[in-house]
């Protein structure tokens, strides 16, 4: 009887690019990975050759041995350069750059959040050239601007006249740590103001007008809708002022004389006249925790908002 | 929705117990005002009210509202209806507070208003865009009014878990808003507002972002909310048929100006000017010479019955609506209550629920009408090419102003 037959299995024909073929999605899949993985192949190239390559290097002269004449000796592996970033010497420098580089962030977001609100209120038209004024020094010389600042601050500026009646006769700016703040506040305020004016910039202020609307005063509007909305821009440009200004070397140097050292200059220090590059490299690799303290900071603080 | 197991659910109290304190203002600001102290105090009084925007360089200046003239009543359901552009949402803005108008008076219950700032106003307002905040919960939504306001904690969570109730959102407190749909959205931004017992609530399009289905459910759903809780409503839409089936009274706007106040039927069957019974509703505009003070006379001959209110021998334009005419055949008897005309149907268009018939009357200056029959059943159809009589009731023919 017909009935009883099967009908063979052929008879369903299933189209050449049904999209319920387990294997022809895989391999789709798989080639898009693949044209990914080479996209990205150069840059990776780029970063494991300049980036993480020195980088293993440093962690490597870390623990390596200091002869008497300063070379390094990549034997007798050991902790001694760890050991030595517990010097109160060290501690000291090491909290000086700490204090420095959070009281210049925390300026730099006193300093930068107004400005990057007014930017991100203002007409396209103005928004252009006040942003292009916040870029304009990055157009000459990071060095020849930080000398700029020593003339400013310096003995016959116009800073220390003005405030010779508090200061004194003897009263001086450079070489303080004032100057170290003011000039990395100048150097690294940009860093604050773009990541806080993108952020600004796509706020949705029709909730600002809704947290009035709903009784809020212009304050408690701001603390309740503008400043947490705005957290992503707050958290990203304070990373990005703190950590350049943690690991300074320019700024402290030109402006802070031997009195305000910060690690970074330590650190150049050994490597140059001191001749101990282990203990360079173990600075640099203590250096780089705090960095990485603070860059999961930031990756955290964005996950919970997103 | 089910209506039942809403009904009750919002605390009157606190809004009814304002009420006796506002009549003794009605007739203080009344008698000073000159206005008739009888009258009780209108919600919002709009007067003169102008708007003006910078027109940026080289440019006049943006004239978004145009001197506008506006009593909404206490307790109503009242829209704003215009094109896009024609300043409803300016007029909005300015009763909450975003907006200070250029020139002009605005009163809420009779206190001028017109320059302080939104927090300071009895309103509260749903956004088209919802406007939610992003980083709280939905209760801490509803909640932020109440909060501002420092009103005690177990009112606030009394009045949030109310509220939450008449919108039926139940169940949904603890969500972020970017976890509902837009219809519960929408619900959150409307106790959000409503949580705050405002004397007046604002609504810019509020279900502009909604499709069809939803859209009607929660026309009906925000007609009940209002009726529920007796809050003057003031409702900005572009959509006739939305103004219409919800409003007590509409506004209709277009260019800045105040075309026309009045309850929906006045409006869709006594249109004063030809833009708003253009704009509301299909209508025929017919010109006419007017004969005397009853009568006019159109194209083709066929005297209508209608108050002209002008002089014999100038011209007006009437308006009918489609569905105010009825269609015979050409031998049908006359009836001497209504008037007619004869034409010729020139295409039949059918709807479903009704059949278009665009008929032509008259040959050097043919006068073309649409005629609208419901397909109810029984009823007679007409073909292409037919000779037929209209005939409509004296009343339904509105004369325009312009
Ligand atoms: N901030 C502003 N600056 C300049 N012009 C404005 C501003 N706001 C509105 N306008 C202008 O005022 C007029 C009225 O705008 P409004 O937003 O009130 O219209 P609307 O009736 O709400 O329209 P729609 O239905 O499209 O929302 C428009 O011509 C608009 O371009
Ligand atoms: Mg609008």
């Amino acid at each position: 009887m017909a009935a009883t037959v099967d009908p063979p299995r052929t008879q369903t024909p299933t189209p050449a690019s049904a999209p319920d073929e387990p294997g022809l999605e895989r391999a789709a899949e798989q080639a898009e990975s693949r044209r990914g993985f080479l996209i990205g192949l150069p840059s990776l190239l780029y970063l494991v050759v300049l980036f993480a390559l020195p980088l293993v290097i440093v962690v490597v002269y870390s623990f390596a041995t200091r002869s008497r004449t300063g070379r390094t000796i990549l034997a007798d592996w050991n902790l001694s350069s760890y050991a030595r970033l517990f010097d109160p010497l060290v501690l000291e420098i090491g909290l000086r750059s700490l204090w420095l580089a959070l009281l210049t962030t925390v300026i730099s977001l006193v300093v930068g959040y107004p400005f990057a609100y007014y930017l991100a209120t203002r007409s396209p038209r103005v928004r252009g050239v006040l942003l292009v004024l916040v870029m304009i020094p990055f157009w000459s010389n990071f060095l020849i601007r930080t000398y700029a600042w020593r003339v400013i601050l310096g003995r016959d500026g116009p800073f220390v006249r003005f405030l010779e009646p508090i200061l004194g006769t003897e009263g001086q700016l450079l070489f303080t740590p004032f100057a170290v703040v003011v000039g990395l506040v100048y150097g690294y305020l940009p860093f604050m103001i773009l990541p806080l004016y993108a952020t600004l910039e796509r706020l949705d202020f029709s909730l600002v007008e809704a947290a009035r609307d709903l009784h809020a005063t212009g304050w408690q509007a701001f603390w309740r809708v503008t400043w947490p909305l705005s957290r992503p821009g707050v958290v990203a440009g304070s990373i990005l002022v703190f950590i350049p200004s943690f690991g300074a070397y320019v700024t402290p140097e030109i402006l802070g004389g031997g009195r305000t050292t910060m690690i970074g200059s330590y650190v150049v220090r050994q490597f140059l006249s001191a001749r101990d590059w282990p203990f360079g490299s173990a600075l640099s690799v203590a250096i780089l925790a705090v960095m990485l303290v603070a860059a999961v900071v930031y990756f955290r603080t964005r996950d919970r908002e997103a | 929705m089910d209506d039942h197991q809403l009904a009750g659910t919002l605390d009157a109290g606190p809004l009814a117990a304002k009420t006796p304190v506002l009549d003794t203002v009605t007739t203080e600001v009344a008698a000073v005002s000159g206005i008739e102290v009888d009258a009780p105090l209108p919600a919002v009084r709009l007067q003169g009210v102008t708007k003006r925007f910078p027109g940026g360089r080289n440019h006049d200046p943006v004239v978004a509202v145009d001197d506008l003239d506006l009593d909404i009543r206490d307790g109503e359901f009242f829209s704003l209806l215009g094109p896009s552009g024609c300043g409803k949402t300016t007029t909005l803005r300015m009763i909450a507070g975003f907006e200070y108008p250029s020139a002009g008076s605005l009163q809420i219950f009779g206190q001028e208003v017109g320059l302080e700032p939104p927090n300071k106003r009895p309103v509260n307002t749903v956004f088209q865009s919802y406007a939610l905040f992003p980083h709280m919960t939905v209760a801490k939504n509803i909640a932020f009014g109440l909060e501002m306001q420092q009103l005690p904690v177990d009112e606030i969570d009394r009045r949030v878990a109310e509220v939450i109730e008449l919108v039926q959102l139940q169940g949904r407190e603890g969500r972020r808003p970017k976890q509902l749909s837009g219809g519960q959205q929408q619900r959150v931004a409307l106790a959000r507002a409503l949580v705050n017992h405002p004397k007046v609530l604002l609504l810019d399009e509020p279900l502009g972002a909604l499709d069809l289905k939803l859209r009607q459910a929660m026309q009906l759903e925000l007609k009940r909310i209002q009726e529920q809780v007796g809050i003057t409503f003031v409702y900005v839409t572009h959509d006739q048929e939305e103004a219409l089936t919800m409003s007590d009274r509409i506004a209709v706007m277009d260019g800045g100006r105040l075309l026309q106040v009045g309850d929906p039927e006045e409006i869709y069957d006594r249109p004063r000017t030809r833009f708003v019974a253009d704009f509301i509703g299909d209508t025929n505009l017919l010109i006419a010479e007017v004969l005397d003070a009853d009568t006019a006379r159109l194209y083709d001959g066929t005297v209508v019955r209608v108050p002209t209110g002008a002089p014999a021998g100038s011209t007006v334009t009437l308006a009918v609506r489609p569905e105010k005419l009825g269609l015979w055949h050409a031998d049908a008897e006359r009836d001497l209550r209504l008037d007619a005309l004869t034409g010729t149907i020139r295409r039949v268009t059918f709807l479903g629920n009704a059949i278009n018939y665009e008929v032509v009357a008259g040959e050097r200056a043919p006068v073309e009408l649409v005629v609208r029959q419901g397909n109810t059943p029984g009823i007679e159809h007409f073909a292409d090419g037919e000779r037929v009589r209209v005939r409509w009731l004296p009343g339904s023919v509105a004369v325009l102003e312009d």
